[in-house]
């Protein structure tokens, strides 16, 4: 396979290649490469030790005193998890599981303050990924993260609450204006009643559940939930909804609409996820250059590649949360449940400037190298005197040795095609050609701080 | 040739170069046309319950609805024989009092959509519900009135649709000394120096060139005018009144922007809203107290006109976990001292006569008050900006 295909595919399917494997895989056909993405996708939950918390039982947090205690250990677990998640992002072998993952996190979008919960949802979300869609939307349908952030416990017989019910249509599964508002009505009557236990255990609630007859989508019957899963997945246009998500996110922000029939079709035979990433990262078409170095890279996209190329770590765990709430995009803290738009939202003039600086604040001591070839600029030094400071800006550790290590065979030309997908301006071209490339790692945080990175 | 000479050489070229195409599109916009006058919109998102923010404490439809979440009149603050405040609204009713507030009921629009990012979307795009629009109004009027991103400025993190326009979209900042620093970096400085390409935003690539040179002119600007200015009142601490405060000392600093934007979130109270609700309005009207008070000491109050909007009410009928669910019109508040019609501009729409969804139904479209605002107030072609000609209202 050709190198700038095989980033390309990389880059989408995860978050970038390195030296290593992309030398190793470009020997490779295709069909081989394709399938070496699927061997390595076993389920490995994702999870942090919260026996420091068994002592909260259902008994202990009554005590009001007691109950906000936990609260605030379990924040404190939260930010503890959503690094933990970064880390295994960056260095996971399950990449595809892991970007599948980090994909459905954006389309059944939750929020929740409970860290059990927190982690039996992002895990749900693990194990489903490339399962059956159908499946993974009444699992979704109870978990007790999404039964909170959308109000299904306040779901009952008497006074329906139409969230849910709503949310699920509209955000999960068909899209606006595929749906009328009785739908929505006759719907959230069949999940009424849902709940779980202390333990997160889902149950359904006889009493507030509503047995009556309801009609959704021209069918008369005692809907359950899954009932009313199973219905609307014999819309086509649910099918044709996913899979537009799925072409956006991971072939291109415009939609051909020829080639999302064609996943369209293969995904609605059996809802098979799996079989529908297969028969994308196998088409010609995902290949074909309008597709190449199309998309700008999500804040999570952009942070994990940089590691994938230098592994670094945080120090500390907030800094974390505090460079993705900068860059726009917090894990486990979507900004409502229609999650993050993608795309050019990403960036504004906040974002951009930050992406640029960031590869040398985390990296080099917030200096980008500028030296020229000739003579040493020196009226630029007072600028980086004043900005000091940005190093605490977080602290990182930085494993350049591995850098070294795996770029030791590049060589400048190189380095610059493996961290670029898409040619960079000319002008910028010319300027990067005009300082000293004294070092690799100094090229590095050069290449890393102009716009072309920030495209996958 | 000497690097020194060649520098200077390839600055100069690089300067000649350096008309990107986009800024030649406003050449023949008119700075005449511009005004002086500022108009600072808030959301508060997530969609608040209008009825229980502007109470109808005679209404026996209320009552019924809502037996768990209606206002008891001991608790409002009345202001007619009918209606009655929110306990947290206090700082709006001396607003009310001083005539400087106008309320404006049933606002909404034809056929609404209940969901929260549509309807965000229909009312920051001005479109008709069944129109996708990749523009906000605030952004057209950028396209057709504007010369710089700054000139509409959103005090967040990120940007909003309403900001944005076909070719130039508005600046998102919390923090406009933190944008400039790292905008002067000289490793940037020399990227878009050499940087040559016509074509800025047909592709991602270009329109991230693009926002690179919008917002390293544009946070000079800012962070210089900015630095001169002050607060001159004293601000609750909470991120929406820090929002505000930043506001204050933009307008202060007589920056020429006529836009400001920001938004308080968590609006959406399908469960326990009393509570939350209640603690929401505080922070919004002991906010706009500060704010209202900070411009006036300052001389900025007159020419300064506050919107306050939600994409939409919530639906009459309460639900079970103490809650509403979405709804459709409700109730905008117009803040400022130029008002034509001061405190009430219309009666509420009947509790009786409901949509088929058991919402209120609208009798203002909020693209009337778009109109009006544009035309009355910024002085502008409102049907050039709205693509559309609405009625304009005789409010302002």
């Amino acid at each position: 396979m050709k190198t700038k295909q095989l980033q390309h595919l990389f880059l989408r399917a995860g978050f970038g290649i390195t030296p290593q494997l992309a030398n190793d895989l470009s020997k490779k056909n295709r069909k081989k490469v394709v399938e070496f993405l699927f061997t390595t996708n076993s389920f490995l939950p994702l999870e942090i030790d919260l026996s420091d918390l068994s002592i909260y039982t259902q008994e202990y947090m009554k005590d009001r005193a007691n109950s906000m205690e936990f609260q605030r250990k379990s924040n404190q677990k939260i930010r503890d998890y959503n690094k933990l998640w970064m880390e295994r992002l960056a260095n996971s072998e399950l990449l595809l599981r892991e970007k599948m993952t980090l994909f459905w996190a954006n389309h059944f979008v939750c929020k929740n303050q409970n860290i059990f919960f927190v982690q039996q949802y992002n895990n749900t979300l693990r194990k489903n990924a490339l399962g059956n869609f159908g499946d993974f939307v009444k699992e979704i349908s109870k978990e007790p993260a999404m039964l909170n952030y959308l109000n299904s416990r306040q779901n009952r017989k008497k006074q329906p609450n139409e969230n849910f019910a709503r949310e699920l249509m509209e955000l999960f599964t068909l899209g606006v204006g595929n749906y009328s508002e009785k739908d929505v009505k006759e719907s959230a009557r069949a999940f009424t009643g849902y709940n779980y236990k202390f333990n997160g255990e889902f149950v359904i609630t006889k009493y507030h559940h509503d047995d009556d007859l309801k009609t959704f989508f021209g069918e008369t019957g005692n809907f359950s939930g899954d009932d009313i899963i199973d219905i609307i997945l014999k819309q086509k246009k649910c099918a044709r909804f996913v899979c537009e998500k799925i072409y956006r996110y991971f072939v291109n922000d415009q939609v051909n609409e020829k080639h999302l029939d064609e996943l369209t079709n293969v995904f609605y035979k059996d809802y098979n996820i799996q079989k529908l990433m297969k028969f994308l990262f196998l088409k010609d078409w995902f290949y074909d250059e309008e597709h190449i170095g199309t998309k700008i890279k999500s804040p999570i996209e952009l942070l994990v590649g940089m590691q994938k190329l230098v592994p670094f770590s945080f120090q500390i765990t907030k800094d974390v949360q505090k460079i993705q709430r900068l860059l726009g995009q917090v894990l486990l803290d979507p900004p409502n449940v229609a999650g993050w738009k993608g795309g050019k939202n990403w960036i504004d003039s906040n974002t951009i400037i930050l992406r640029l600086k960031l590869p040398s604040i985390l990296l080099s001591n917030a200096e980008i190298s500028i030296k020229e070839k000739g003579e040493f600029e020196d009226s630029f030094e007072k600028y980086h005197e004043s900005n000091k400071n940005q190093k605490d800006f977080a602290k990182v550790t930085v494993d350049w040795d591995f850098f070294e290590e795996s770029f030791k065979n590049t060589s400048f030309d190189e380095m610059k095609s493996l961290f670029l997908i898409t040619a960079p301006n000319e002008g910028t071209e010319t300027y990067l050609s005009h300082l000293i490339k004294s070092s690799k790692k100094e090229f590095c945080i050069q290449l890393m701080s102009i716009p072309e990175y920030q495209i996958c | 040739m000497k690097r020194r000479d060649f520098l200077k050489q390839s600055a100069l070229a690089s300067s000649l170069f350096f008309i990107p195409g986009f800024l030649k599109a406003f050449e023949n916009s008119n700075p005449n046309n511009f005004g002086y006058k500022r108009l600072v919109m808030i959301q508060l998102a997530g969609g608040n319950d209008g009825l229980n923010t502007i109470v109808p404490f005679t209404n026996d439809d209320y009552y019924r609805s809502r037996p768990k979440i209606a206002l008891q009149k001991n608790d409002l603050i009345e202001v007619s024989d009918s209606l009655g405040f929110h306990s947290s609204l206090l700082p709006l009713k001396k607003l009310y009092d001083q005539g400087n507030l106008t309320v404006i009921n049933n606002v909404g629009y034809p056929n609404p959509d209940r969901s929260h990012f549509r309807a965000t979307d229909i009312w920051q795009t001005a479109s008709n519900s069944n129109q996708y629009w990749q523009t906000g109004w605030v952004g057209r009027y950028l396209d057709t009135y504007g010369s710089n991103a700054y000139n509409a400025i959103e005090i967040d993190d990120s940007l909003s649709l309403l900001m944005k326009g076909e070719n130039i979209n508005g600046i998102a900042t919390q923090n406009p000394t933190n944008l400039f620093k790292l905008s002067e970096d000289p490793y940037f400085k020399n990227v878009l120096n050499h940087y040559n390409d016509e074509h800025l935003s047909e592709h991602n690539l270009g329109y991230l060139y693009k926002t690179m040179i919008d917002a390293k002119s544009s946070s000079k600007y800012i962070f210089e005018k900015n630095k001169i200015a002050s607060n001159n009142a004293d601000y609750p601490s909470n991120q929406f009144a820090n929002q505000l405060k930043t506001t204050a000392k933009l307008i202060n600093s007589g920056l020429e922007t006529r836009v400001f934007f920001s938004s308080l979130g968590g609006f959406d109270t399908h469960a326990n809203q009393l509570n939350s609700q209640k603690r929401l309005l505080d922070i919004y009207a002991t906010s706009i107290e500060a704010f209202v008070n900070d411009l006036k000491k300052q001389g900025t109050f007159n020419d300064t006109l506050i919107v306050t909007f939600s994409e939409f009410g919530r639906r009459v009928k309460e639900n079970a976990g103490n809650g509403t669910d979405h709804g459709a019109a409700s109730n905008i508040f117009i803040i400022g001292n130029q008002l034509k019609k001061q405190g009430f501009y219309n009666e509420l729409a009947s509790l009786s006569d409901l949509d088929s969804n058991g919402d209120l139904k609208y009798t203002v479209d909020f693209r009337t008050i778009y109109a009006s605002i544009l035309q009355n107030w910024l002085a502008v072609n409102d049907e050039q900006i709205l693509q559309q000609k609405f009625n304009s209202l005789d409010f302002i």
